[in-house]
């Protein structure tokens, strides 16, 4: 079975239109397709960043707010420019683009409108018979970033749905001995769904950008697939210090596998990991008390552990395996009344184990949290 | 409990407290005796007037009741117009005709010899486009007929954002779907022409996440006019409101808290220093337009508003102070609670401030300016939107709004032309003016038995939203887990779902709709790129022309809110020098930009 296509959909910048494109986006998951979705309010710099990062096949905007004609040529041209002009774009804005301005936009290289009235399941078909087929030819990478991005594609694409590992002969198989190659410092971050891990690691990344003002990271995202269909990878929306251009971010579906990562991690991982950042992060889906996703890689070098203050009771924190695996544990949301009594629980359950695991108290949610400012100078020792 | 949750109370004690009022009037000889002695006086006062074709008419109309229990359901349950809980109307006469000499009689048909001052139209145009001269031109057009001048203004997407004209990828949308505004010198040319100190003269202006900004770009450009003695005397609206940008409408640029805090800090402000402008318009407009059901509109609206008045009430701003300075907006489409959702809306607010925040008389009245559904408008065979349009103004009078936009039929395609606004304009004066259905008597269409029964149900639907959110930790908490964003998108999928399978029938578009499909031939308004050029250009030399001054003041707002303190003081010195996009930049180093909810 072939790969789920990828495409991204964003709102423009000065819109805060979301609801046809959040309508949109639902459907588009139920047909099998991969959509990251980079949120309202974004500038063709952020959009044509993410597409090229993403190696999406498509990117789709809808636009209520006026300027889409200027704003989608913006698109095209930048995406031109970089040498990325085999990602597509496509669009609508119900009646605020008319047809007159279609006809001038697909003159300057927008595949598709679609207009008022057109039914999701057109959308759908056509996103299906334009961009389903395979790339053959890819153009010559004109960047570090491309480069990067269309290897990752390989390795993604080497795996099947489903299936177990594919061959790989094309993709850059992790090296056995890493540690030659490693320049990056490796941090895994996991913890159960709604604990803000997202929130938290845009936190790090922009406290990463000010202290190094050349430096590089990368951030490997995971949303879990929709049982047998496509999967809505939407952590790019949320991280707004993360969309920049010394942040390579890239949004995976897990694609069937269960534990919170997909099937290709491990060597997409390995790649990044060899790939002069100075740190990658890797975010797992929301997971379960049992899960260890960090385990098998090896190439994790320190994991961190964000937990949620209501976690159920006492009983509950000795059931999560993570707790005695974890190097940091973050009790997120500690603005939260149960935040006090989670904190003691948990030190107490770590005490147990005899190590020296890192106990920090964030509200990733708020500006300059003096909380995330402990976790970052931990991460960065 | 929090507030909300005394609110719900409030009301259900006061439902109560009606109940028992009835089987007292009943019950107790005296008190019976006593209000159908006030009820007859109160009818022997109305004044009478006559219509054109010689028809005598009260002008007001109460129910044909003489039993006491019944007299004391209408007058605690209802109010007459202008008294509490004022369901059916905030003021006694609204849109009633001033009396005039010649054709007002007394009950005996004799002629009276008052005299009332003409009232303010209660037409109000949103309109915004191009750069500011262009609006301005635009204000000009649509006042020149009218004795009192209510702009409202609509801002283009850069400065709804706090973004400059000349920020990165923005240049297309510089005056699409509004005006832009950067500077001081934009807003002196926004409202040139217009007297901004003149009791006759009002300025609404709606936008919310850069409000305390825009606010003080109002004020400094006021000043620069008038002198700073005009301050006191500014009329009008700023919409500042947080929640449902939150909620619904996504144009937020710092967090929550920190967008809170700067705007109580400028309703400190106002409410001290400018004692006739009102800095917060609660919106459920957004909230319906995003595409909430009418009950969720109203309810949301109403507990963001007791939200903000516990919020001024926790800054130390007495609640007789902030109390009158607070309006409403609300969407009115064709769903059948519109038939009286600002009617119950504004009994709940009066009853909620009056018995839980201890406000006095002005501090009750839920002030309201209404507008037509816009979601409602349809491009496919969009002349029908005159008869939609049409029917959902007959329900804003219906329910006594205080002011009230129409919207033009072309609206599905773009910024509204002069023909269609024109149109919209005259639907309201031929409603109003022309036709006597409200200008002769209040309460006409007022109490039917139907109007009655959704006055019932739109209420109690209400108070178990609040419930909800009470039981989610009130309005800040449930925000923040974005309950009234699902809730609103979920109504939304729902609507779209109906149209889609046509149980909810649309004309033109799912039922009777003819084969041929109709290619509206409207006058788009393009913002063209000359004038978008022009307007970075004046940004520019703005900038160049005040660097030095600009630092300065933008490094004194930026320690005053690090330290705490009220920043609206700071963002005036900021106003006379600095573009939105610099202030915006500044305060967003201090307290961060907003994390979009998806």
């Amino acid at each position: 079975m072939p790969s789920p296509i990828r495409i991204l959909t964003a709102v423009p910048i000065c819109d805060g239109h979301d609801s046809a494109i959040n309508t949109i986006n639902l459907e588009f998951i139920r047909h099998g397709i991969e959509v990251i979705y980079l949120g309202y309010h974004r500038s063709v710099g952020d959009i044509v960043r993410a597409a090229i990062q993403e190696d999406v096949r498509a990117i789709g905007i809808s636009s209520y707010n006026g300027g889409h004609i200027e704003f989608f040529a913006a698109v095209v041209d930048l995406l031109r420019k970089k040498g990325a002009d085999d990602i597509k774009v496509f669009g609508g804005g119900g009646g605020t683009i008319t047809h007159d301005d279609a006809a001038r936009m697909r003159r300057k290289g927008v595949d598709e409108i679609f207009f008022a009235g057109t039914s999701l399941d057109d959308m759908v078909k056509f996103v299906h018979q334009r961009y389903g087929k395979p790339r053959t030819r890819r153009p010559r990478p004109r960047s570090f970033d491309q480069e990067l991005a269309h290897n990752l594609s390989k390795i993604e694409e080497a795996y099947g749905i489903g299936s177990r590992k594919r061959r790989t002969s094309n993709a850059q198989r992790p090296t056995q001995n890493r540690q030659k190659h490693r320049t990056s410092k490796v941090i895994g971050f996991t913890g159960p769904g709604g604990a803000g891990k997202t929130t938290l690691i845009d936190e790090l990344a922009l406290r990463f950008l000010h202290r190094n003002p050349k430096g590089r990271i990368a951030i490997l995202s995971h949303d879990p697939s929709v049982v047998g269909e496509g999967a809505l990878l939407g952590d790019r929306a949320t991280m707004i210090n993360s969309q920049d251009d010394r942040v390579f971010m890239r949004s995976m579906a897990t694609r069937g596998q269960a534990g919170g990562l997909s099937p290709a991690t491990h060597d997409c991982l390995a790649s990044l990991a060899q790939s002069n950042f100075d740190y990658v992060i890797i975010e797992t889906v929301g997971t379960g008390q049992e899960a260890m996703p960090f385990q098998k890689n090896g190439i994790v070098d320190s994991t961190v552990l964000v937990m949620n203050p209501d976690y159920g009771s006492r009983l509950q924190l000795q059931k999560i395996v993570m707790l005695d695996l974890a190097d940091i544990v973050v009790v997120n949301k500690s603005d939260l009344q149960r935040a006090r009594t989670a904190h003691t629980e948990i030190e107490q359950r770590l005490e147990q184990n005899h190590r020296d695991q890192q106990l920090v108290d964030t509200v990733a949610k708020r500006h300059r949290d003096s909380g995330v400012d402990r976790l970052f100078e931990l991460i960065s020792k | 409990m929090s507030k909300l949750g005394q609110v719900v109370e409030s009301v259900e004690n006061y439902n109560k407290f009606v109940l028992d009022q009835v089987k007292r009037a009943r019950t107790d000889q005296k008190f019976g005796r006593d209000l159908l002695g006030r009820w007859n006086d109160t009818k022997a006062k109305i004044p009478v007037t006559r219509t054109p074709t010689g028809l005598l008419l009260p002008r007001l109309a109460l129910p044909e009741i003489d039993e006491p229990g019944e007299i004391a359901r209408f007058i605690f349950g209802e109010g007459l117009p202008g008294e509490f809980p004022y369901l059916n109307a905030a003021y006694p006469e609204m849109y009633l005709e001033p009396i005039r000499e010649i054709e007002s009689f007394d009950k005996n048909g004799d002629k009276t010899g008052k005299n009332l001052a003409q009232p303010e139209e209660p037409t109000r145009l949103f309109s915004g486009l191009m750069l500011a001269e262009d609006t301005n031109e635009r204000f000009h057009y649509l006042t020149r007929h009218q004795r009192t001048h209510r702009l409202s203004t609509a801002f283009d997407g850069p400065t709804l954002y706090g973004l400059d004209s000349d920020a990165d990828g923005v240049f297309g949308k510089i005056g699409e779907g509004g005006v832009a505004i950067d500077t001081v010198e934009d807003m002196v040319r926004l409202y040139d022409g217009f007297d901004l100190g003149s009791p006759n003269f009002s300025a609404s202006m709606t936008i919310s996440g850069p409000a305390p900004m825009i606010m003080a770009m109002y004020i400094a450009a006021a000043k620069r006019r008038f002198g700073p003695k005009v301050v006191p005397r500014l009329r009008g609206t700023v919409q500042a409101d947080i929640f449902k940008e939150v909620q619904a409408q996504n144009e937020t640029i710092f967090p929550i808290e920190p967008s809170l805090r700067f705007l109580t800090d400028m309703v400190e402000f106002t409410t001290r220093e400018m004692p006739r402008w009102y800095p917060i318009s609660i919106s459920g407009y957004h909230i319906g337009e995003a595409g909430s059901t009418p009950v969720q509109q109203a309810a949301y609206t109403l507990s963001n508003g007791f939200a903000y008045a516990e919020m001024f009430a926790a800054r130390g701003i007495p609640v007789d102070q902030f109390g009158p300075r607070l309006s409403f907006f609300l969407d009115c489409g064709l769903d059948a609670e519109y038939i009286a959702l600002a009617r119950v809306s504004r009994r709940i607010w009066a009853i909620g401030m009056r018995d839980v925040f201890g406000a006095g008389t002005r501090a009750q009245l839920f002030k309201l300016h209404t507008q037509t559904s816009g979601r409602s408008l349809i491009a496919a065979e969009f002349k029908n939107n005159l008869t939609r349009t049409a029917a959902e103004l007959i329900l804003s009078y219906m329910n006594a709004t205080n002011s009230c936009h129409s919207n033009s039929a072309d609206e599905p395609f773009t910024t509204p032309s002069e023909e269609w606004i024109r149109l919209a304009a005259h639907g309201q004066a031929i409603l109003l003016e022309e036709s006597g259905i409200f200008k002769h008597t209040m309460n006409m269409l007022s109490g039917s038995p139907g109007m009655k029964a959704v006055e019932r149900a739109v209420e109690a639907a209400i108070l178990d939203e609040f419930r909800e959110i009470e039981r989610l930790g009130g309005v800040l908490a449930a925000v923040e887990e974005r309950y009234q964003r699902s809730q609103i998108q979920n109504a939304a999928h729902r609507y779209e779902q109906q149209i889609y399978d046509s149980t909810r029938p649309i004309i033109g578009l799912n039922k009777y709709r003819d084969g041929d499909e109709d290619a509206p031939e409207v006058k788009l308004v393009r913002t063209p790129r000359t004038k978008q050029q022009l307007q970075v250009d004046r940004l520019q030399k703005f900038k160049k022309k005040n660097a030095d001054k600009a630092k300065r003041a933008l490094d004194e707002l930026a320690t005053v809110a690090e330290r705490g303190q009220n920043v609206f003081p700071a963002l005036l010195e900021a106003a006379e020098v600095c573009s939105l996009g610099q202030i915006t930049g500044s305060l967003q180093e201090v307290v961060g930009r907003f994390r979009p909810m998806v």
